[in-house]
């Protein structure tokens, strides 16, 4: 056991003769856990493209066409006076512009075509998508008043209008009459999804502190490949094995001592995604306690099996790093799965990320206790076992 | 005198080829036993396999009675090993690296800060001691090295040519502390290449080329198998062909063997200053230029070459 300690406690000032270890143990990781905890917006924000809206009518149907565009999944209409509208666009502070016509009114409409200024930045995704959403609400408004100039000739064909008041009365009330027929048409396209649907919203401080956390912790772990390469390419691990110190002691010593310093860096990253951001890691301390070692764990024992296939300190450091961000990456520690193709979600389900950052988001998003973290915990512990054994069976000194 | 070492049939393969091919030796207790040898001729390996790292292909040796194959873990509290390359944390200090290795060694306490204390004294470096290793010359890194395996006084310490690449005055200091040990009563396995190192520590010197043991026996033993024959080396220009030299010499009568080492011709003769008249002549009547002349008595060098026909630098 004092064997142990020791090369523990070896290992820590090693590990912590330089400052420069001080930036990725604890700096950086709280830097890019607040970065992208208010870096990546809420699902509750509106995300639609801002369009610029001129209303020089001030008519029922320009009020009319707004409303229809405010409902687009497209454009978030924003009405403004020319002036300023005209200042916003060319600030470049939104890429379309919609001007509504003075003349743009019932009356109008039924005797002539009314044109619309639709203003739109060169080259722009955005402004394209805008005219498309224009385009269909414009189409939508327009069968409507088709159908409405229609039914005015056809009710002339059986009876003149007393005046020019009674033919803008019959044409407005057929206009309203289309448009409530059209709003009400059933749906003609019935979706099905598979699967269940997690209730759960994207709460992106839950996620930036869970997956900035496992992203800083599994890189200095799979990094014991390092620590390995480093005692091999010194010759100390040579030397080592030549005292009255088995391979077991030595093992045990370096992983544990490893694990160790992570759990003090979870805990710190935890403490700060607490009581900086609120998130709620307290929801459950020993799934939170069971979660965080099972995830160590994993990270730690593919750092011995990483181990025992690197040659030197530099090729493991290089590897650690690669491995580590792309592991955090695929497994939805930066972005969330959700975010990936169906296929993709499915094959990250053989990285340890993948299964560390679905334990914690149990914990904090879904309310999950021990009991629930369990089967998670399990895979966990199973990839620690498979990589463990690797790595052990392969060891070398040199 | 009682065994600490005995080696019996030692043998270490990889694949075709044997890195040490059948050796055995005793070292006796509070002896200097040195392995001579050129580099490959097998001697860190067979540390290797004493010191319980590799495992022998066949043989057995045993340490203090304990197998290394079989009891490698008493072996190892009975041992101390000064690798040839350093093995240190470079960034610890001396006295960290000190009482990291002491511990590993089963040392605490006071007895280990009073060994760190003996040992930083015993290798100058008292004064250095709280100073980051990385921070070291070649030769200070050397000698922390040796006090490493120093720690835990062991009954047998192996010191794997302890003196490459370092300065005369760091060298001179290891060669004094490996006499001092010994004279302390601890046992030594000192491998070298270095002919001289080997003629001034050891109390018997154990020859090695090509993973045998060649010869083994004190620097009296050996060298009368040389008889009492003497070495004359002659260094020629660098332009000029030492081996054409040494065809010419070899047809001398009172010449028994030469050998040629870079621009260096070694000549076995009976009495060098005799044969040193009739070599310059051949040198001069074959054109080549005498830059330096040595003459050596009877020597592990003249030994070496007697055995293998070829010099221990090669």
């Amino acid at each position: 056991m004092k064997k142990i300690y020791n090369i523990i406690w070896k290992d820590t000032i090693l590990r912590f003769s330089s400052l420069s270890e001080l930036l990725f143990f604890l700096i950086l990781p709280l830097i890019f856990t607040f970065i992208l905890a208010g870096g990546t917006g809420t699902q509750n924000a509106d995300n639609r493209i801002r369009l610029l809206v001129v209303d020089q009518a001030q008519s029922p149907l320009s009020a009319q066409i707004i409303a229809e565009l405010a409902k687009s999944a497209t454009v978030r209409p924003d009405v403004l006076t020319l002036s300023k509208a005209e200042s916003e666009f060319q600030a470049r502070n939104a890429s379309v512009l919609l001007v509504i016509p003075a003349d743009c009114d019932s009356q109008t409409l039924r005797t002539a075509a009314i044109v619309l200024d639709l203003r739109q930045m060169p080259d722009n995704l955005n402004a394209q998508a805008a005219q498309r959403a224009v385009q269909a609400v414009l189409y939508r408004l327009g069968s409507a008043v088709s159908i409405a100039k229609n039914a005015v000739t056809e009710a002339e064909k059986l009876r003149s209008f007393a005046s020019e008041l009674d033919r803008q009365a019959y044409f407005d009330t057929a206009l309203a009459s289309a448009q409530s027929l059209m709003n009400s048409a059933p749906d003609r396209e019935n979706v099905v999804m598979g699967g269940t649907i997690d209730p759960i919203q994207y709460d992106p401080r839950a996620n930036s502190s869970a997956g900035q956390m496992i992203t800083w912790v599994f890189i200095p772990l799979i990094g014991i490949s390092g620590a390995f390469a480093y005692e091999r390419q010194r010759g100390t691990l040579r030397r080592l094995l030549t005292s009255p110190t088995g391979k077991g002691t030595y093992l045990l010593g370096t992983i544990l001592g490893n694990v160790l310093w992570s759990l003090v860096q979870m805990t710190l990253l935890v403490s700060f995604g607490a009581l900086i951001l609120k998130v709620h890691w307290a929801n459950n301390p020993a799934a939170l306690a069971v979660m965080m070692t099972t995830s160590a764990l994993a990270a730690a024992a593919l750092g011995t099996m990483l181990g025992t296939f690197v040659k030197t300190e530099a090729q493991a450091s290089g590897l650690s790093i690669m491995l580590g961000m792309v592991m955090a990456l695929l497994g939805g520690c930066w972005y969330p799965l959700e975010l990936f193709p169906a296929v993709v979600q499915n094959l990250v389900k053989v990285l340890p990320t993948t299964w560390a950052m679905q334990g914690m988001l149990d914990i904090l998003l879904r309310g999950q206790g021990v009991i629930g973290i369990l089967p998670v915990a399990g895979v966990l512990l199973a990839f620690a076992a498979v990589f463990f054994v690797i790595g052990i069976l392969r060891f070398k000194y040199e | 005198m009682k065994a600490i070492l005995e080696v019996k049939q030692l043998v270490k393969k990889y694949g075709d080829f044997t890195a040490v091919d059948g050796i055995s030796f005793d070292i006796m207790e509070g002896e200097i036993f040195s392995l001579l040898g050129p580099n490959g001729a097998g001697k860190t390996t067979t540390i290797s396999m004493l010191s319980t790292l590799y495992i022998p292909t066949s043989g057995e040796a045993v340490i203090g009675g304990h197998s290394v194959t079989k009891e490698p873990m008493a072996v190892r509290n009975l041992i101390g090993v000064v690798p040839q390359d350093l093995a240190l944390y470079e960034d610890l200090t001396a006295r960290e690296n000190l009482a990291f290795w002491g511990q590993m060694y089963g040392l605490s306490g006071k007895t280990l800060n009073a060994r760190i204390e003996q040992v930083l004294e015993q290798i100058g470096l008292v004064d250095k001691a709280k100073d980051r290793v990385k921070t070291y010359s070649g030769g200070m890194k050397r000698r922390v090295n040796i006090g490493v395996g120093l720690l835990h006084k062991p009954k047998l310490l192996f010191m794997d040519e302890p003196t490459v690449g370092i300065d005369p005055q760091s060298r001179r200091l290891i060669l004094d502390s490996v006499k001092e040990l010994n004279k302390q009563g601890m046992t030594v396995l000192y491998t070298t290449h270095y002919m001289e190192e080997a003629e001034e520590l050891s109390d018997r010197v154990g020859i090695m080329d090509n993973g045998k043991l060649i010869a083994l026996g004190t620097q009296a033993e050996l060298t009368k198998q040389v008889g009492e024959m003497e070495t004359l080396i002659l260094h020629v220009g660098e332009n000029d062909d030492p081996e054409r030299l040494a065809v010419a010499l070899r047809s001398l009568k009172m010449v028994r063997k030469a050998d040629v080492t870079d621009h260096t011709v070694s000549v076995i003769v009976p009495e060098a200053e005799q044969a040193l008249a009739p070599a310059v002549t051949r040198a001069n009547e074959l054109g080549i230029k005498i830059h330096s002349v040595d003459m050596r008595e009877p020597n592990l060098e003249a030994v070496f070459l007697h055995l293998t026909g070829k010099a221990l630098r090669d």
